[in-house]
């Protein structure tokens, strides 16, 4: 069971590291932070949601949407060289100000939106392997008998594109 | 128009998988539209060629060395690469089949796949197969032509593993692939040379320039794209892989393997018989791969009592008398590859549709199994005798016209002297009895013999068969058969249409000559000795047919290893133990050996390229000492990294690595790059969070007992990799790396003004250097797939804390780990017994 003080945290302290790793994305192009890291943040506050709560509630609600969070950000990216197209290259970048009200000018670019991309895929990336090890880690919990866990035996009925499906490693046995 | 046609096709495929055609029943009409189209504007586009005072020769003189339609347009013009497209005779008459008998695949499909939820998906690859084939005849550059020949072989590949939980259907599609990418690689190369040996990629130039067979470069070239084309047209040593491309779904066989892909490689050596043929080397290449093709096909056809391996074995025979054919030089040779590949489509495809009905509605398509389906399927049946007829050639179908053709042809070859022509002659002769011996034997064996008893018994008793005929699960709609019937229908009044066909025939043979030709097909030459020699083979083909149970023993009897797939599959097994070697020895058993090959691999350069500089030049010179901070952060990295290694307990092992982490962001903060501190942070943070979640659940003794000699390699590696390093840190910051090679100013001075970012680490991110940034993101999103299949597979199960289970096997198992798993440290069991080994 996690602990009360992480869950305590991890109620003040998620919603701030996600809005730090949006602030981060979108100051990245002048000042330090930019995609990568604000990825990296992002995923830094998934972690905390998974150390707190579980990694099962945590797959539950994000869960889905990481491998699509994947695509999407390569496409975004790509599109947003192919955007370049228009001014003439694959990824030259084509800027507008764009006149935001309370904010002031603001200079919108297609490298800011391959940016997001980049922020994208990794906060997907980094989150869907967090998810994966503790979810291993979690099933490799002492098993005294030494048979595996009816969940995994489960998954492998199921799931006909594992590696059972390998004829290779069938043979080899 | 031409670049417009192929996109509509592309654009229809992804607007019929939308639609879940599945689920409509007016899906198979609509589906005839966009070919359908695309054969209207071709003939229309030809109308004047077509028409144009009823003689070719009348035609040509509208039309600059034939040229129809040509358009072209900007690609990448640095690499010689335009997308440009030409139609002329050669490319009109195999544009007209591909969409033609595309008009009846497509409507067939629908009827094939009712109520598979895949056919959507289906007629996505089938367009998109569409698309590359219309491309590829009707490129007109060498490049142009090779991109699309190569989205053949892959939508060819989704098509046949169309049926992908079949395993027959995956080896077939992975052997097809195989064979057809590795000559399309052989076929680039060729590509390439002749471009460059010939001075340009456009193919009517290359064709109108002289000379090349004198080149030096020509039987390399050559011989290139001799392997390209042998493959795509299941030549042999190739031709094992279209049968086993069977396990297609039927369309697919119909239109890929016998009507249009198989005929690509046929379609390139026209296309550059012009330029190439004018060599010894290329006769009898084509001739002897030609001919061996053609017998070996026609006589395996016969060992077979699946139609569709009947039918693909008779494919492989055709396409190697077209190969043999285009040997020679002669027009009535040419004339007789056109009409061959005309007639071929127009009889093979219906009799692959028909195989397909049969399938469809008996539930089976072995020969021995089938009977007397005339009275189940009468206008199937109707269809398969004139198909079958017209392949056996009968007169006066149009298959007796093109089999005249061709043996006119090579027999007037062998008169004018030529040995080649006496060979090809005996050849096709040969060929064309077992061409009506298997013609007879489908014909007989399916649908007209009347059923023997025990077949009768065993019909269901529900089932009211007075005939004994194989029972029907259910008659094929109208629609369905109509598929065939028209190709076939087409195909037969062919041949009292010839003078009207000879204006798409002559413009053909034409642009395989590159000159005007005069010779023209007819259904009658005469009491000739070619007509004598056709009947002589119809008659030895009856006898062969009605001794057919002897020769199919015989057949049956060759052993196994002369079969290609055999072959094939045994050199696969062994390029698989190949890999799973070398996997061994490059990647290890464990981690720290895999690390340590690429750390020691890539430490190889910096020492070779050291030896060649003076070393003492990469020192600045004044060698200034570091300040207090810097000492004291380079005594923490140090003693950390010395605990790591030698402390005992995991958790301390994480923390004195997190220590190393922070010290170097430290040095990035001194150093003032806030965004390398700012990722180093984080990813030091992420990474001891990880250990913990993963190393809390491995044994608490973190040693496990290593030899001497395992230690001091590590040091070693270790070593090494921190001189490879330290030295191109060194190397990179030294005077004269700084004065004449560096682009830091340049990325200082532009970041603002070209990147509006005054972050230059992030302008150099997004901006100048975004495509490697790309790469880099595909990559992780590449690793991401990876680890989720890694992490998520069923069987993975790490070793349980418990000591005395551990310690006892773990040393023995991890040093035989399976480096095809991949995985060293997690033990993979069989989900049943985990002990069994």
């Amino acid at each position: 069971m996690p602990e009360l003080y992480l869950r305590l945290l991890n109620r003040i302290l998620t919603p701030l590291l996600l809005l730090l790793a949006i602030y981060l994305l979108l100051r990245g192009h002048n000042l330090p932070g930019g995609g990568f890291i604000a990825g990296l943040m992002a995923a830094a506050a998934f972690e905390l949601q998974i150390l707190s709560r579980g990694h099962e509630r945590v797959r539950r609600s994000i869960g889905p949407y990481l491998n699509s969070g994947i695509g999407l950000g390569l496409a975004i990216a790509i599109c947003s060289g192919f955007a370049g197209l228009l001014n003439g290259v694959f990824f030259k970048g084509l800027w507008f100000d764009l006149h935001v009200p309370l904010l002031g000018e603001l200079a919108v670019g297609t490298p800011v939106i391959f940016d997001l991309g980049v922020f994208l895929v990794v906060v997907s990336v980094a989150t869907s392997y967090l998810l994966g090890l503790s979810r291993v880690s979690d099933s490799a919990a002492p098993n005294p008998d030494g048979a595996p866990s009816p969940e995994l035996s489960d998954s492998f009925e199921t799931d006909p594109t594992g590696v059972a499906d390998d004829s290779r490693v069938r043979n080899k046995r | 128009m031409l670049a417009a046609s192929i996109i509509l096709i592309l654009v229809s495929g992804a607007v019929l998988y939308w639609i879940r055609p599945h689920k409509r029943a007016w899906a198979g009409w609509l589906s005839t539209l966009p070919p359908l189209a695309v054969t209207v504007w071709q003939l229309n586009a030809a109308l004047p060629l077509l028409s144009g005072a009823g003689s070719a020769s009348g035609g040509k003189a509208d039309l600059q060395n034939g040229t129809i339609i040509a358009e072209q347009y900007r690609w990448v013009s640095s690499l010689g690469l335009e997308l440009s497209f030409r139609l002329d005779g050669l490319s009109l008459l195999f544009g007209l089949i591909i969409s033609g008998i595309g008009v009846a695949v497509a409507l067939y499909t629908h009827y094939y796949l009712e109520d598979d939820e895949r056919q959507g998906y289906f007629y996505l690859s089938l367009f998109a197969f569409m698309a590359s084939m219309l491309g590829l005849v009707w490129a007109d550059n060498l490049l142009t032509l090779f991109v699309f020949w190569e989205g053949t072989s892959v939508t060819s590949y989704l098509l046949i593993g169309y049926s992908h939980r079949s395993a027959a259907a995956r080896g077939g599609a992975r052997n097809a692939f195989i064979v057809t990418a590795g000559g399309g690689l052989a076929l680039m190369a060729g590509l390439i040379l002749l471009g460059q040996a010939g001075g340009s990629y456009s193919i009517s130039e290359i064709v109108a320039s002289p000379g090349l067979t004198e080149l030096d470069l020509y039987p390399a070239i050559l011989i290139l794209i001799l392997i390209g084309a042998f493959s795509k047209s299941a030549q042999f040593p190739f031709h094992w892989w279209l049968p086993g491309a069977m396990a297609a779904p039927t369309p697919a066989s119909a239109y890929l393997h016998s009507a249009t892909m198989v005929k690509a490689g046929i379609y390139l050596l026209a296309r550059l018989h012009p330029a190439l043929s004018d060599h010894p080397l290329w006769m009898w290449a084509l001739l002897l791969f030609g001919g061996t093709t053609m017998l070996l096909g026609a006589v395996f056809a016969l060992r077979h009592s699946d139609m569709k391996a009947l039918l693909a074995y008779a494919t492989v025979s055709q396409l190697g008398v077209l190969t043999t054919l285009l040997a020679f030089r002669s027009e009535a040779a040419l004339l007789a590859v056109v009409v061959g590949i005309l007639s071929h489509a127009l009889y093979k495809g219906p009799l692959f549709l028909v195989a397909g009905i049969v399938d469809h509605a008996t539930g089976h398509r072995d020969l021995r199994r089938l009977a007397g389906l005339r009275h189940t399927l009468p206008v199937t049946s109707g269809v398969a005798l004139l198909a079958a007829l017209s392949m056996a050639g009968f007169p006066p179908l149009f298959g007796f016209v093109a089999k005249e053709a061709l043996l006119e042809s090579v027999y007037s070859a062998g008169e004018h002297g030529d040995a080649a022509g006496w060979l090809a002659f005996g050849a096709a002769a040969v060929t064309g009895a077992f061409f009506v011996a298997y013609s007879l034997t489908l014909l007989w064996e399916a649908f007209l013999r009347p059923a023997s008893s025990d077949e009768a018994s065993s019909s269901p008793a529900h089932f009211p068969n007075h005939s004994g005929a194989t029972p029907l699960h259910h008659p094929p709609p109208s629609a369905f058969v109509a598929a065939p019937l028209i190709l076939v229908a087409l195909g037969t009044i062919a041949p009292f249409f010839l003078k009207t066909l000879s204006r798409l025939f002559t413009p053909a043979a034409a642009s395989i000559a590159a000159q005007p030709v005069h010779v023209y097909a007819s259904l009658w030459h005469g009491f000739t000795p070619v007509l004598l020699t056709s009947l002589l083979a119809i008659a030895v083909g009856i006898l062969l047919f009605l001794n057919r149970s002897h020769l199919r023993r015989i057949l049956s009897q060759l052993p196994d290893n002369l079969r290609g797939v055999v072959l094939f599959q045994d050199l696969l097994d062994s390029l698989y133990a190949t890999a799973q070697i070398s996997a061994r020895f490059s990647q290890g058993y464990t981690l720290a050996t895999q690390s340590g090959v690429v750390l020691l691999a890539a430490s190889i350069p910096i020492v070779v390229a050291l030896r060649q500089i003076n070393l003492t030049d990469l020192f600045p010179s004044p060698l200034a000492l570091p300040g207090a901070p810097e000492t004291i952060l380079i005594l923490m990295i140090g003693v950390s990294a010395y605990l790591t290694a030698r402390v005992t307990s995991r958790l301390g092992a994480i923390i004195s690595l997190g220590v190393v982490g922070v010290s170097v962001t430290l040095f990035y903060v001194f150093f003032s790059a806030p965004d390398l501190a700012l990722t180093q942070l984080l990813i030091e943070v992420l990474t001891v969070v990880l250990l913990v979640l993963v190393f809390t659940k491995l044994p608490a003794d973190i040693r496990p007992a290593m030899q001497r000699w395992k230690q001091a390699g590590n040091v070693l590696v270790a070593l090494a990799a921190g001189a490879f390093g330290f030295f191109l840190v060194l190397f990179n910051s030294s005077d004269a790396m700084q004065a004449a090679l560096s682009i830091s100013n340049y990325f200082l001075h532009n970041a603002v003004p070209g990147g509006h970012g005054a972050n230059v680490v992030n302008v150099i991110l997004v901006d100048f250097r975004a495509i490697d940034t790309m790469g880099e993101i595909t990559v992780l999103a590449i690793a991401a797939l990876g680890g989720y299949a890694l992490l998520n597979a069923p069987r993975v199960r790490l070793p349980s804390p418990t000591p005395d289970q551990s310690e006892a096997e773990h040393p023995t198992e991890s040093e035989g780990a399976d480096p095809v798993a991949g995985t060293t440290r997690l033990n993979i069991d069989p989900p049943t017994d985990p002990k069994v080994k």
